[in-house]
């Protein structure tokens, strides 16, 4: 091999290396400041103790009761939505609303927090809510899960649709029996998708559902609930150190569940992957 | 022969079967008839007045050139192409005598007695049991189906090859096995027509061969169209064969039925000159 050719491949693999740990860097460097941070406080407490008392333990409820409330609202709402772009609108209503999701995709989250603000908490007279809070999460993430559920049924192969056709299966069976099955895990890891993005968000909660040292009740209007993003932002404000490392430990609890639900995502991405190559039509 | 059965009801008279006291099918039974048939994907014409008889318990083969809408043909026979937008067909379609594409007759009880068999396997990601039983379910059968299974898989030449993995994927099976699958499919909602759509085309010799003899075998209570590029297949395994060809005309390329006769006059002693042309390899 001549030396130009050896100098130009380890060139370009020092560039390969380099661009890898462009993308890896960052999340690095949010992980170790966030868990070094937090390291003081890291202990059996988080989870055994409330906000007041040095733990995360009404926080993670909370974060977990608001991500329940967005999987049944925006899970109903945008996989039902989804099926009807994908299957039943006409040509018309479907550009229209495959508009206003794009819009609804661009929208600002602060922006909606506080229309959110004004219609629910302060004219329905809600105050802040878990209702309120989970609303305004679903209109926030209904985008990501329509979108992929309309995808998802438009991969099913037109093959399938009409070997079932031609069977004599009512529509509605074709739906249930046929195109939905192999379009559930692409379906699935949309809702798995919206659920990660509201675990980080704090702008539609923050005029929503206010925030509570307490556990969350099940109270739908009128009582305030805990989430983790709100530790974050109202304790590093705080003068106190050991505020101050809470803050950073309800980050590490974000990024960890951040890890947990992609993870899922992958697992079904993963076997969809395979089940979709055996399908080879 | 007047029509017995009442396609909004579904209701039908029993099949004759050779062998039975009935009275013999004779060459004038038609089960499907079409009139002046043209077809359009929306502005685009592709077929041009196709007006062609198919007699029950029969092969009836349809040949041509590609685009010359052979496909397109078939599936005017079951309504298939009812699911592809903007399309309208013009003229019409006889089964028993009475209108396919009457108001009142719903697609899905016509697909029920008219069933399809497609040019690729498509069985569905579920399981050989799953994908014969799945139909006659969804369609109102309750119970156990297993004795329907295997009937329908016997019939389809499938049985021996998959009785000891029903349970397993249909994406393990060979293509071949795949689209005999998709047959017993077909059958086991018992239909009384069998369309086929190029069903060897994907296939390897030895398959191929499989699914012709499993054909003539059927032939026996099903009355069997079969849509084929490969004129062997058209002269070893059809009574009847019809020739379609594209039409070249000022508004664009729309297909035409050119000759419809017994197979070994297509073959042998064909009317038209484009017809000879084509069987005996000129040209398509």
């Amino acid at each position: 091999m001549g030396i130009w050719r050896r100098l130009r491949n380890v060139g370009f693999w020092t560039l390969c290396g380099l661009a890898a740990l462009a993308i890896a860097a960052p999340a690095l460097w949010v992980l170790y400041t966030v868990f070094h941070q937090s390291l003081p406080v890291i202990g059996w407490r988080l989870l055994t103790h409330n906000t007041n008392a040095g733990g995360l333990k009404n926080a993670i409820l909370g974060t977990l009761w608001l991500l329940f409330g967005v999987l049944v609202l925006a899970g109903i709402v945008g996989v039902g939505s989804g099926i009807y772009l994908a299957e039943f609108a006409p040509r018309g209503i479907g550009q229209v609303a495959r508009f206003f999701s794009d819009v609804l995709a661009g929208m600002p989250s602060i922006v909606l927090g506080y229309v959110a603000y004004i219609t629910l908490v302060v004219q329905a007279g809600w105050g802040y809510s878990y209702l309120a809070g989970v609303i305004a999460l679903s209109v926030l993430v209904l985008p990501y899960i329509v979108k992929t559920t309309e995808v998802a049924l438009r991969q099913v192969p037109t093959a399938l649709r009409e070997g079932a056709a031609g069977l004599g299966m009512t529509e509605r069976i074709i739906l249930w029996k046929i195109v939905l099955p192999p379009a559930l895990p692409g379906i699935m890891s949309g809702v798995i998708v919206a659920l990660a993005i509201s675990t980080g968000e704090l702008a539609p909660l923050l005029f929503t559902v206010g925030f509570t040292d307490n556990n969350p009740s099940l109270a739908l209007t009128h009582q305030q609930v805990p989430y983790l993003t709100s530790v974050i932002f109202t304790n590093l404000q705080l003068p106190d150190p050991q505020a101050q490392y809470l803050s950073a430990a309800a980050g590490a609890m974000s990024l960890l569940l951040l890890v947990i639900l992609i993870l899922i995502g992958r697992l079904i991405t993963a076997r969809s992957v395979k089940a979709t190559r055996r399908m080879a039509l | 022969m007047s029509p017995t059965v009442n396609l909004s009801t579904g209701e039908r008279r029993p099949l004759l079967r050779p062998g039975t006291s009935e009275v013999a099918p004779t060459a004038d039974d038609i089960v499907l008839s079409t009139q002046h048939v043209s077809f359009f994907y929306g502005d685009v014409q592709a077929l041009s007045d196709i007006s062609l008889d198919v007699h029950r318990q029969e092969i009836t083969a349809l040949i041509g050139p590609s685009g010359c809408g052979k496909t397109t043909f078939l599936r005017c026979l079951n309504r298939l192409n009812d699911m592809v937008p903007r399309t309208r067909l013009e003229g019409q379609v006889l089964f028993d005598g009475e209108d396919l594409y009457a108001k009142s007759v719903r697609p899905i009880d016509i697909r029920r007695r008219i069933g399809m068999v497609f040019q690729r396997a498509n069985p569905f990601p579920k399981s050989i049991y799953e994908n014969v039983a799945i139909a006659p379910r969804a369609n109102g059968q309750r119970g156990n189906l297993d004795d329907l299974v295997e009937e329908s898989l016997r019939r389809a030449a499938l049985w021996d090859e998959v009785k000891d993995k029903l349970k397993s994927s249909a994406f393990d099976l060979s293509g071949g096995q795949q689209q005999r699958l998709c047959i017993a499919r077909a059958i086991a909602v018992e239909p009384e027509v069998l369309l086929m759509d190029e069903p060897a085309s994907a296939l390897d010799p030895v398959a191929t061969q499989a699914i012709e003899d499993l054909m003539q075998d059927l032939k026996r209570d099903y009355t069997i169209v079969i849509v084929t590029h490969n004129m062997q297949q058209a002269a070893r395994t059809s009574d009847r064969t019809a020739f379609f060809t594209v039409d070249q005309r000022p508004e664009g390329r729309v297909g035409v039925l050119v000759e419809y006769d017994d197979t070994n006059t297509i073959f042998t002693n064909p009317k038209d000159p484009r017809t000879e042309d084509y069987v005996t390899g000129r040209f398509g």
